[in-house]
């Protein structure tokens, strides 16, 4: 007689099951973008959460839905877990109406991570667009918090216009720290006095001393990662040394509803964060 | 020869426009050259303007600008080390489309456009790896200003 | 229980030890269903219903379709009666039995507003015991793909494996083909082979019976059963190759993979869109498509949310929203990402095709697109690109339209 009959809760891991979380602080970024950082509520949770630089989180607003937000913390702070979120839709707008000490839901972490093992003894280029730069800075925290480990590294930063720019307050730490940060904006705003053009422009002229020998992990919209990418196998950089964090319509996060797919790729488990040439021969298909 | 071309041959083969020409081509474009160290500030060029000069960028920046009545000098680009401006010298009919002005003390290599086009006009050769530099320097730019004009980073565009 | 072959570890009812076949005469199939209902499973199976054969609960034997067969083509389905009582003489019809394991729509979630803020939980309800009675061998094959997709990744579906670990299923072998039948091109029948508690054979005067399990070992021990004569199994052989001589149609899956992946551009696709109206009609029937969503469902006060999964389908526009917009904003795209799918991308995430070649995507097609002349077609000009110029096929290799 088979009788196994396991019920939902009594499976510890759940996968469908979101813990609370508290807003524990909320800075403003740039119009329409702010840093949530939430805690959970749960001692025992909030102390064996972790998390890899790249991976997300479904941040649940229960009448409203999940939204899939990358992790933008440092990852060897436990505690308080800041996700950098843009207004776009409902659940985004309406989180941006919530103020500290209301509570949502996490599901997480979920997702393939940024390569920071394989950064070691070497040379590394970051190169971010607009809110791209948020599931990128936990891969700088992560390089910086052991700088002697990596080679030269560099973070290229795009945005649309000056007041775009995230996180500027923390430029000249990352510098100071041993980081080269290039920044460069679309267009240009009164008093700018830096850089105007695309990130490709920087990438172009940016000195390379051992391509063969450099990684590359980028984040942002698909059109600019595309030719970021090619920009950086023409000067010289090996295909299997590039890195993107794509992004799909993601509903459960946990590869059973299929939403995220992209070719034979599940986004939520096989990726955000992928090797360029495990999608190279899709990356371009139009409306795959 | 002047006590400058020995230096500037140097800096002008160091730049990444240079990167792969012969030797005697180099030594060629060089006697349409000169070299300029221009502090911040400085307007190499004016939009409109008829002007014999092309500039390769050794160090520092220039930062281009275009003027809209109403909106007057509207900056579009960034050029650094390694680029190219001035380029309407050597090609089309000469009248700069950008304003130049550099945006930090810069090292730049002017070369003389219609020096460049006499030399082309004699050595074919040398002629075709000039033209295929600027070609790929516009070709560069081209990419960029697309991507610029597709606003990536406008509503659409950003990741939420 | 004991699970029987360890080596079947991605699968519930594996072969176990083959025993003799048993025979069960024709009236006491009563006596199986009784059986079942009072070990307390709720015993589902075909029934006649909305002019279609669809599963519903059987509380009696005479709930099955008796004397009953189906016409299928693509694009039509109809129900015509038989000249025999056969209990199970007709295919597959419009539902699966994903319907049971994968419910259409379910809670998998809930959110509570508490003093000390949202509180989320996840169902607690003891999940139903199903008998399945009457499972073809395309549909156990489905049930192993879906068995991966729910349980065999790095997160389990709570949800299915309860149901599915909770099931008895009996299968029947099949006795006769439908024009959309494929299951041989898929090497998932006509036979059933494994994946079941018992399977039956069904005879003129009964049924033969083998066992697949531990567990319906012991069920059978309970059952009015006898050893098949040898005449008994011969009449069950003819019955079962009757099955294999009625399938007509083929699909040609050599390099499948690599023969859609390489024509994601072929103007095939462009074609199909002239006629697929987009309407998920395909994904609904097919017993592997597992596509959901989940949406929020408040009570009156708002302080109570269910979070409730439902079927969704890659044909949906709305399926691929991301920023703006969907991904996916043609048919063309949309039907390319099903096929491609099922029959290509299914292989590098679960290490099978998705299709098991029951035909039901054929026959529900209100257009009757048959997906295995789709490939067919794709296969017979590869290599071009929509929309593209004749491009000189001495200068880049390719074969001049």
């Amino acid at each position: 007689m088979n009788l196994a009959a396991a019920s939902a809760t009594a499976n510890p891991h759940n996968p469908w099951l979101a813990h609370t979380v508290r807003i524990d602080r909320i800075v403003k970024e740039t119009p329409g973008v702010a840093t949530y950082d939430l805690v959970f509520e749960d001692a025992a949770v909030r102390k064996k959460f972790t998390f890899r630089p790249g991976q997300f989180n479904m941040l649940y607003l229960p009448g409203l839905g999940e939204i899939a937000i990358s992790i933008s913390g440092d990852p060897n702070q436990t505690g308080r877990v800041p996700h950098t979120i843009r207004e776009a839709g409902n659940v985004t707008r309406t989180l941006a109406e919530l103020s500290v000490g209301s509570t949502i839901g996490l599901r997480g972490p979920f997702g393939a991570w940024w390569p920071v093992d394989e950064c070691v003894g070497r040379d590394v280029v970051l190169v971010a667009g607009g809110i791209g730069l948020a599931p990128l800075r936990p891969v700088i925290y992560d390089l910086l918090s052991d700088r002697e480990r990596y080679g030269r590294v560099t973070l290229v930063i795009g945005a649309r216009e000056p007041a775009a720019l995230l996180y500027p307050s923390e430029y000249d730490d990352w510098i100071r720290a041993g980081l080269d940060v290039q920044v460069t904006v679309d267009r240009s705003v009164g008093t700018w006095h830096g850089n105007i053009g695309m990130v490709t422009a920087l990438l172009h002229r940016l000195p390379l001393p051992d391509p063969g020998n450099t990684l590359l992990l980028t984040c942002g919209p698909e059109v600019m990662m595309w030719y970021t990418v090619q920009g950086a196998m023409e000067r010289g950089l090996k295909a299997e040394s590039l890195y993107v964090s794509l992004e799909r319509n993601m509903n459960c996060a946990i590869g059973l509803c299929g939403h995220c797919q992209f070719g034979p790729q599940f986004l939520c488990k096989d990726g955000p964060v992928f090797r360029y040439d495990k999608v190279a021969s899709i990356f371009k298909v139009d409306d795959l | 020869m002047t006590m400058e071309q020995p230096n500037l041959l140097k800096i002008l083969s160091e730049t990444r426009f240079a990167d792969g020409l012969p030797n005697k081509h180099l030594q060629s474009i060089c006697r349409a050259a000169r070299l300029l160290r221009v502090p911040a500030g400085q307007r190499l060029f004016q939009e409109g303007s008829a002007e014999d000069e092309i500039f390769v960028i050794s160090s520092g920046h220039v930062r281009l600008t275009m003027n809209v009545p109403g909106r007057g000098e509207v900056p579009f680009l960034t050029a650094g080390p390694g680029d190219l401006i001035g380029w309407s010298s050597v090609i089309g009919e000469g009248r700069m489309t950008a304003t130049a002005v550099s945006t930090e003390d810069s090292t730049l290599i002017a070369l003389s456009g219609s020096r460049l086009r006499e030399l082309c006009h004699g050595d074919a050769d040398l002629g075709f790896e000039l033209m295929k530099r600027i070609a790929q320097v516009l070709s560069q730019r081209l990419l960029s200003t697309r991507l610029q004009l597709l606003d990536l980073f406008g509503d659409a565009g950003a990741k939420s | 229980m004991t699970r029987s072959d360890a080596n079947d570890v991605d699968h519930p009812k594996s072969g176990g030890t083959r025993q003799l076949t048993r025979f069960l005469d024709r009236q006491d199939l009563e006596v199986l269903i009784q059986r079942l209902t009072d070990d307390g499973y709720q015993v589902v199976g075909p029934t006649v219903d909305q002019g279609a054969i669809v599963y519903g609960d059987i509380t009696t034997s005479a709930d099955l379709p008796i004397g009953w067969t189906d016409l299928q083509e693509a694009g039509r389905y109809r129900l015509q009666r038989r000249d025999d009582d056969a209990y199970f003489g007709y295919v597959v019809g419009p539902h699966s039995w994903k319907k049971y394991l994968f419910p259409p729509v379910t809670v998998v979630a809930s959110a509570d507003r508490t003093e000390v803020g949202w509180q989320m939980s996840t169902p607690d309800e003891t999940p139903p015991r199903y008998a399945f009675l009457g499972v073809r061998a395309c549909e156990l094959a489905a049930m192993k793909i879906q068995d991966k997709v729910f349980t065999g990744g790095p997160f389990v579906d709570p949800i299915y494996q309860a149901r599915r670990n909770a099931a008895f299923v009996i299968a029947v072998n099949c006795t006769q083909a439908a024009p959309t039948c494929f299951c041989t091109s898929m090497n998932t029948g006509p036979r059933c082979s494994s994946g079941f508690d018992l399977a039956l054979t069904e005879v003129v005067d009964g049924f033969l019976v083998e066992v697949g399990s531990d567990a319906g070992n012991e069920l059978i021990q309970r059952l009015p059963v006898t050893e098949a004569t040898s005449k008994q199994l011969a009449r069950g052989e003819t019955s079962r190759q009757q099955a294999v001589d009625q399938i007509t149609k083929r699909m040609d899956t050599g390099g499948i993979q690599s023969l859609l992946m390489d024509n994601l551009r072929h103007p095939q696709w462009q074609d199909l869109a002239t006629r697929c109206l987009s309407c998920t009609n395909c994904t609904m029937v097919c017993p592997t498509c597992f596509c959901s969503s989940v949406s929020e469902v408040s009570d009156l006060t708002g302080d109570h949310i269910d979070r409730e999964r439902s079927w969704d389908s890659c044909f949906n526009i709305d399926f691929s929203y991301m920023n703006g917009g969907p991904t996916r904003n043609s048919i063309a795209s949309r039907y390319r990402q099903w096929l491609t799918h099922k029959l290509a991308t299914w292989h590098d995430q679960f290490g099978t095709s998705g299709c098991v070649g029951c035909g039901r995507c054929i026959t529900w097609c209100p257009v009757g697109i048959d997906l295995t002349q789709e490939v067919a077609a794709i296969r017979s000009s590869p290599g071009l690109k929509a929309d593209d110029i004749e491009r000189d096929a001495s200068s880049n290799g390719e074969a001049a339209s």
